[in-house]
């Protein structure tokens, strides 16, 4: 049996608790009186805070109510409403989805989703040497380098799509340079390609960051340790840099394959319009179009596609740990 | 301990409090000022040009104390959009091309009439695309039965199509008008301007279709096969008039589908003569095969309009300020008051080649109003299954 201590004789009464252990004994522990006050407290304690976590994310909640939760439903319901109307008090249609699927509105969803699979699986070869380097070679150089990178955020992506039009078009810069060199280069602009170049430059901080983010995540250890037992670079690179730094990898794929869903500037500005996306017929739907419903059902689909996959990818995702273990990470 | 700047405990909060108070006034005085009248407040939405310094700096001047918001829109339908969604209780002018106003605005009761005694004196010495004596005013200025004044007219065009005079002769483009999209000689070697509500009547146009009668299927047939042809022949399909003039000027294309003084006029003033609007010769519209534009600018019907907004449609009849709006950032179009001698000589001889004045006239006569289609929602549906399938 405990007892209680000498000296908590000498000070204030201390609390004594009855423990049962696992054999069915019970046992005395004198605690400190402040740490009973707490645990008599702790019922009441753990009611008032989570009243105040109920009241403190009131703001958040209507924020989002109003901002997020309400738009999205007058979407929707507008998507039901008979075509080329603007009233949402009426009987509700699925009118606009069979003209989705009638007039060809799902080739422009499945150039979308085309573009932006490509533009996600260039951006992750081209990225991962760079994240790599930035997460685990350029030490004192990689905030350099991440603030030249993120600087581009700060410039309109149209301004920044227009300076690259008088790059490649017929007689611009680059045509310039080419024929200083002897080389006659026609117009670059106008195609497919163009476009996913464009989408690429664009979204590409957007998948380096997550990125050099998730292979901080890979203990150098781990990698040390591979090497010891001679394992190949290769090896290292598929056994342990791509699965320890999976995270990262997925969310900056999600991220910049929402994005390029999303895209219109890129097709526009550099593609001359070859590739009709989605935002794009979104757009139009809204506005010459004069069609709302047509418009909040493509945007519904649209809204749809990306959020079963978001959801199906980042269930998958940890974020407790990615984030703590990047912390782990620091020195 | 902050004497030093002046910034005692006391003086914080009492600042502090005046704060708050403002703040949690502010709404209510907002409400205030909301339900009294709005003679020092006039919002304006409108096509590019009328929200310039040149035009809203002077008037600030003329109406001390007023403040002006004006937006631009990008198109027609975007700008009525917002009054439907409910911003007619913000906006108290809008400007729009002319058949959306008499089409769209006045039978949805989202503009109100102006006053004909105080405007019809302004319109009575506009130039005779917008008054005749034998006529009278143009009729998309008016409602349908005849009675009410929708709104003030000021600048105008002609639109149809652009080429570069070093490729294709003015006379080979107006002798052949819009079928010549159609030729194989011409595939790849033009761009489209994506203002899509036009490209649906210049496509009728092309297939030789009036756009404005009512179209049968076979004729529906007709215009999608000309959509596809034209779309097919396309190069570039671009939003943008600066980056067609562009692409005109450094030969990545020799004309586009569509345009007229309003897309020319920018390159034309910088010297650039060789981008030229085109206005066909003959056409399905009553044998017109051009067509134009006028943008008119009305009351909103806002249950609280401001004073300001029939002042400010006075203020713009200004000599000066008709050639602010003429002259505006980005393009360069004529306008209705420049039969006024007062106004026409504030234009420069370069100003008037911008604006391809010598040829105006011909070129007015041979278009035709824009119009809505009857059959704009199947030709719509066509057109953007077409532009879509392009690739």
């Amino acid at each position: 049996m405990s007892e209680a201590p000498a000296s908590a004789f000498a000070s204030p009464p201390h609390a004594r608790v009855l423990l049962r252990d696992a054999s069915g004994g019970v046992r005395v522990v004198w605690i400190e009186p402040a740490i009973e006050a707490v645990r008599q407290q702790s019922a009441f304690g753990e009611i008032s805070s989570r009243a105040f976590g109920m009241a403190s994310s009131f703001p958040f909640l209507a924020l989002m109510l109003a901002g997020f939760v309400v738009p999205l439903l007058c979407v929707c319901a507008f998507s039901l409403m008979p075509p080329r109307t603007f009233s949402l008090a009426q009987i509700p249609t699925l009118a606009n989805y069979r003209i989705i699927f009638e007039q060809g509105y799902l080739l422009s969803l499945s150039k979308s989703v085309a573009l932006a699979l490509a533009t996600v699986g260039i951006l992750l070869v081209v990225c991962y040497p760079l994240a790599f380097a930035l997460a685990k070679v350029f030490r004192s150089g990689a905030a350099l380098v991440t603030y030249a990178i993120a600087s581009s955020l700060f410039v309109s992506e149209n301004i920044r799509l227009f300076g690259w039009v008088i790059g490649l078009m017929k007689g611009g810069v680059l045509a310039g340079i080419s024929r200083q060199l002897g080389l006659e280069v026609e117009s670059w602009l106008y195609n497919v390609p163009v476009i996913i170049f464009g989408m690429v430059y664009v979204y590409l901080p957007f998948m380096l960051f997550p990125l050099a983010l998730g292979l901080q995540m890979v203990p150098e250890q781990v990698r040390e340790a591979a090497f010891d037992l001679g394992a190949s670079r290769w090896q290292v690179f598929r056994m342990i840099d791509v699965p320890l730094s999976m995270p990262g990898i997925v969310i900056g794929s999600v991220l910049v394959f929402v994005l390029s869903l999303g895209a219109i500037a890129e097709a526009k500005i550099l593609g001359g319009q070859k590739v009709v996306t989605i935002a794009a017929e979104i757009e139009t739907a809204f506005t010459f179009g004069q069609n709302w419903p047509l418009g909040s059902a493509l945007a519904t689909m649209l809204i749809g596609i990306t959020a079963v996959l978001v959801f199906a990818l980042l269930r998958k995702i940890d974020f407790e740990r990615f984030l703590g273990r990047r912390l782990e990470a620091e020195p | 301990m902050n004497s030093k700047n002046g910034l005692s405990r006391r003086s914080f909060l009492k600042t502090a409090a005046v704060a708050t108070a403002a703040v949690a006034a502010g709404p209510f005085s907002t409400l205030r000022s909301f339900a009294a009248s709005r003679e020092d407040e006039l919002n304006i939405l409108c096509w590019e040009g009328y929200n310039t310094e040149n035009v809203l700096g002077p008037f600030r001047k003329a109406f001390k104390g007023v403040t002006v918001k004006a937006e631009s829109g990008t198109d027609d339908p975007s700008m009525i959009n917002k009054l439907r969604a409910g911003e007619t209780k913000i906006w108290d002018l809008i400007n729009v091309n002319q058949c959306w106003a008499r089409d769209m605005l006045w039978p949805e009761k989202l503009i109100k009439p102006l006053n004909r005694a105080r405007f019809e004196p302004y319109i009575e010495k506009m130039m005779k695309w917008f008054y005749s004596p034998e006529t009278g005013i143009n009729p998309f200025a008016l409602s349908p039965d005849g009675k009410e004044l929708l709104g003030m007219m000021q600048r105008f065009g002609p639109f149809s199509f652009v080429i570069n005079t070093n490729k294709i002769s003015a006379t080979t483009a107006e002798d052949q008008g819009f079928p010549m999209f159609l030729d194989p000689a011409l595939k790849g070697r033009y761009g489209i301007l994506a203002y899509d509500n036009w490209n649906v009547m210049h496509l009728c146009i092309t297939a030789g279709l009036n756009p404005f009668t009512q179209l049968n299927a076979d004729q529906l047939a007709k215009f999608e096969e000309t959509a596809e042809k034209v779309f097919e022949g396309a190069k570039m399909i671009s939003s943008d008039l600066v980056q067609l003039n562009q692409a005109l000027i450094n030969g990545e294309i020799d004309l586009y589908f569509t345009g007229g003084t309003y897309t020319s006029s920018p390159a034309r003033h910088e010297g650039r003569l060789e981008v030229l609007g085109i206005s066909p010769k003959s056409g399905p519209i009553d044998g017109k095969g051009a067509l134009q534009w006028f943008e008119i600018t009305s009351l909103v019907n806002n249950p609280n309009l401001s004073p300001r907004a029939e002042d400010f449609l006075e203020f713009v009849q200004r000599p000066e300020i008709c050639k602010a709006v003429a002259f505006a950032e980005g393009t360069y179009n004529p306008v209705s008051q420049m039969s006024n001698p007062e106004v026409f000589k504030l234009f420069s001889k370069e100003d008037l080649v911008a604006i391809q004045w010598d040829t105006l006239e011909e070129e007015m006569a041979r278009s035709a109003d824009y119009q809505i289609c009857p059959n704009n929602d199947e030709l719509t549906d066509i057109y953007n299954k077409v532009k879509r399938k392009r690739v």
